[in-house]
C-alpha cells in the first residue's frame, strides 16, 4: 500500500494478511462443500452426518470472526459516522486516535475473557463432538480480538505519528 | 451510568465500530451489575449454535459472485423481454429487475452497483426523465427486501427464535408474510411510473416472441435457481440453511464453470469480499447477544412497556409512534444492525400492546427499507451519489417522490396487519 512495503514490519504486515486471507478463503470453501456434501447426503442416502452439522455451525463462528478480522484490516466495520463530517481535518485526525484508543481497550477486554473461557474448557477437558475439546474451537475468539486490538493499536500508533508532524505538511 | 452511556453515544456518532460500542456497554452493565464479564465471550460462542446462521455467509457470498458475472445483465435482457412492451416498460423493467435481485443479494447495496450501472443509462437513453431515473434506481435498491430469501428476513426469525417467546415465529413464515406487502409496495411503485410518464409519448414496444426467446436461452442456466431455491423452501423441501447451501453450490457451477465470467483466480477475492460484510454482521450479532442476555435479564422490556403503557394506551397509537421512530432508526443504522439491537427490546413491548411478532417483523424491515434513502443519511443515496456522480442534494430531491409512496405502503402495511398475516391463516 505504501511505498515502504519491503520494509520488514510492513512485510510481516503482508504476510499476516495473506494468512488473514487464505484462512477465510479456506474455511468458506470448506464450509460450501461440507454443506453441499451434507445435502446430497440427506436427499439421496437419506443419511448424513451429526458431527458435519456441528462442524458447519462452529464453521460459521470461525468464518464470521475471520470476516470481522479482515473487516478492521480494511476499516470497513458498520459504524454511524455521522458526526465526523463536520469536523475539522484536524479535528478529525484527534477523534480518529480517540476512537481507535476506545476500540483497542474493549478488544483487549474481549481477548481476555474469551481468553479466560477457554482456560475453563481447557481445564475442564470439555468435549464439544466426537473428540474434539471445546477450547480449540473457542480460540478463534481470543485470536480475533487480540489482532483486531492490534491493528487498531496500529491505527492509533499511525494516527498520533501524522498528528505529530502534520502541522510541518499541512 | 448516564454519563458512561453519553460517552458511547458520542463514541458511535463520531464512527467508533458499532461493535466495539455494544460490546462496551454490555460489558459495563454486566460489571455493575457483578456479573462475570466472561458471559460476554459465552454468549459469542453461541454464534456457533444457531442452524439457520450459516444461511447468513453462503446467500451473502452467492449474492456478490452473481454481481460479479453477467447475471445481472441477463436478468435485465430476460425482464424487458417479458414486460418491456407495457407502458413504462423500461421502468417497471427496473423495478421488477431489482426487487428480484435484491431479494437474491439481500439489500446490501449490491443493487444499485451491480444493476443501477446497467439501467440508469438505459432508462437516460429511452427519454426518462434523469431526476425520474436517479430516484427510481435509488429506491429500487433496496426493494425485494421483503421476497424470500433476502437476508434481513433471515436475520429476524434468527433473532426472534433466539428469545424464546410463547409465539413461534419461523424463516419461513417470515418469507411467506413478506409476499403481500412487498408486492404492494412493486405495485405503487409501478403506478407511480406509469403516472409521471403518462403525458410522454413513447411508441411502444411489441410483445416478441424471438426476443422472449433469445432471453430465455441466454439465462437457460440460471433460470431454474429461483424455481428451485423458492420452490424448495415454500414446499418445505429444504431447511433455509440448504436452500443457502444449494444456492451457493448452483451459482458457483453457473457462473464459474459453465459461463467462465468468474474465473478460479478471482473467487478467493469475491469469497474475502463478501465475508468482510459478513464479519462486519455477526460480530455484531455476537456482541448483541450479549447485551439482550443483560437486556432481557434486567427485565428492561417490561419496564419499558409499563412506562409507555402509561403514557400510550392504545394499540393505534403505539403503532403511530413505532412507525416514526423506525423511520429515523432506519436513517442512522443500517438495517441489519438495527435489527439485532432493536428486536430483543421492541418485540416485547409489541406483543404486550397485541402486535403478532410476524407482523411486527413486516413492519421493521418495511420502515428500514425506507431508512435505506431517508435523509440526511440513508446510506443508498450515497451510494448512488457516488455511483452516477451527482450531488447528494440532488438525490435527496429525486428520491423525494418515491419515499412518500413507499412511506403510504409501509403506512398500509403497519395498519392493515391482515396484508403481511392472511398468507399464513395466522
Amino acid at each position: 500500500m505504501s511505498d515502504t512495503s519491503t520494509q520488514p514490519p510492513n512485510r510481516i504486515l503482508t504476510i499476516i494478511a495473506r494468512i488473514e486471507d487464505g484462512l477465510l478463503v479456506f474455511l468458506l470453501s470448506t464450509m460450501i462443500f461440507l454443506a453441499g456434501m451434507q445435502i446430497i447426503l440427506r436427499n439421496v442416502f437419506s443419511t448424513g452426518f451429526t458431527e458435519t452439522d456441528s462442524l458447519l455451525k462452529i464453521l460459521v463462528l470461525w468464518v464470521g470472526m475471520l470476516g470481522a478480522v479482515v473487516a478492521t484490516r480494511e476499516r470497513r466495520h458498520i459504524s454511524i459516522d455521522i458526526l465526523s463530517r463536520y469536523l475539522s481535518e484536524k479535528m478529525r485526525q484527534y477523534v480518529e486516535v480517540v476512537v481507535d484508543i476506545f476500540v483497542v481497550l474493549v478488544c483487549i477486554l474481549l481477548a481476555t475473557h474469551s481468553m479466560r473461557m477457554l482456560l475453563v474448557d481447557f481445564e475442564a477437558k470439555t468435549i464439544a463432538f466426537s473428540g474434539v475439546p471445546t477450547w480449540l474451537l473457542e480460540s478463534i475468539l481470543p485470536i480475533a480480538f487480540t489482532i483486531i486490538s492490534l491493528r487498531y493499536l496500529m491505527y492509533c500508533w499511525q494516527g498520533i505519528g501524522k498528528l505529530l508532524k502534520g502541522d510541518s505538511s499541512t | 451510568m448516564i454519563l458512561f452511556g453519553i460517552v458511547l453515544l458520542l463514541l458511535a456518532l463520531l464512527g467508533a465500530p458499532l461493535f466495539s460500542i455494544i460490546a462496551a456497554s454490555a460489558m459495563s452493565n454486566f460489571y455493575l451489575a457483578d456479573i462475570d464479564l466472561s458471559v460476554v465471550a459465552i454468549e459469542l460462542y453461541r454464534l456457533a449454535e444457531m442452524p439457520a446462521l450459516i444461511a447468513l455467509p453462503l446467500f451473502t457470498f452467492a449474492g456478490y459472485l452473481m454481481g460479479e458475472s453477467k447475471a445481472p445483465q441477463r436478468l435485465v435482457q430476460l425482464t424487458d423481454a417479458l414486460l418491456g412492451w407495457m407502458p413504462a416498460g423500461l421502468a417497471i423493467v427496473s423495478l421488477a429487475a431489482c426487487a428480484f435481485f435484491t431479494a437474491f443479494t439481500g439489500a446490501s447495496g449490491v443493487t444499485i452497483i451491480a444493476l443501477g450501472a446497467l439501467l440508469y443509462p438505459a432508462l437516460k437513453q429511452a427519454g426518462y426523465p434523469e431526476n425520474f431515473n436517479l430516484g427510481l434506481i435509488t429506491t429500487s435498491g433496496s426493494l425485494g427486501l421483503l421476497f424470500a430469501p433476502s437476508l434481513p428476513l433471515i436475520l429476524y426469525g434468527i433473532i426472534v427464535q433466539q428469545m424464546n417467546l410463547s409465539q413461534s415465529v419461523t424463516i419461513d413464515d417470515m418469507f411467506v408474510a413478506g409476499i403481500l406487502p412487498g408486492l404492494l409496495m412493486l405495485l405503487l411503485l409501478i403506478g407511480w411510473s406509469l403516472h409521471v410518464n403518462r403525458k410522454v409519448a413513447r411508441p411502444l414496444e411489441k410483445f416478441q416472441w424471438q426476443k422472449v426467446k433469445v432471453a430465455v436461452r441466454a439465462s437457460a442456466w440460471e433460470l431454474p435457481m429461483p424455481f428451485i431455491v423458492l420452490g424448495g423452501i415454500y414446499t418445505g423441501f429444504f431447511a433455509v440453511s440448504e436452500a443457502a447451501a444449494v444456492t451457493v453450490l448452483y451459482v458457483l457451477i453457473v457462473e464459474v464453470f459453465i459461463h467462465k465470467e468468474v474465473t478460479l483466480i478471482r473467487l478467493p477475492d469475491v469469497m474475502r469480499d463478501s465475508m468482510i460484510l459478513v464479519g462486519a454482521i455477526l460480530v455484531i450479532l455476537g456482541v448483541s447477544l450479549a447485551s439482550t442476555n443483560y437486556v432481557i435479564d434486567a427485565d428492561i422490556p417490561t419496564k419499558l412497556f409499563n412506562t409507555i403503557k402509561e403514557y400510550v394506551s392504545s394499540k393505534l397509537t403505539f403503532l403511530i409512534l413505532l412507525n416514526i421512530f423506525l423511520l429515523i432508526l432506519g436513517a442512522l443504522l443500517d438495517i441489519f444492525s438495527a435489527l439485532v439491537l432493536m428486536i430483543p427490546l421492541l418485540l416485547p413491548i409489541a406483543i404486550g400492546y397485541g402486535i403478532d411478532p410476524v407482523h411486527l417483523g413486516i413492519i421493521f424491515l418495511a420502515n428500514m427499507q425506507l431508512g435505506y434513502f431517508t435523509p440526511p443519511v440513508g446510506m443508498n443515496l450515497f451510494i448512488a451519489s457516488h455511483r452516477f456522480q451527482k450531488p447528494v442534494m440532488q438525490l435527496y430531491k429525486a428520491t423525494l417522490p418515491f419515499f412518500f409512496i413507499l412511506l403510504g405502503a409501509v403506512l398500509i402495511i403497519t395498519y392493515w396487519p391482515s396484508l403481511s398475516l392472511s398468507l399464513l391463516g395466522r
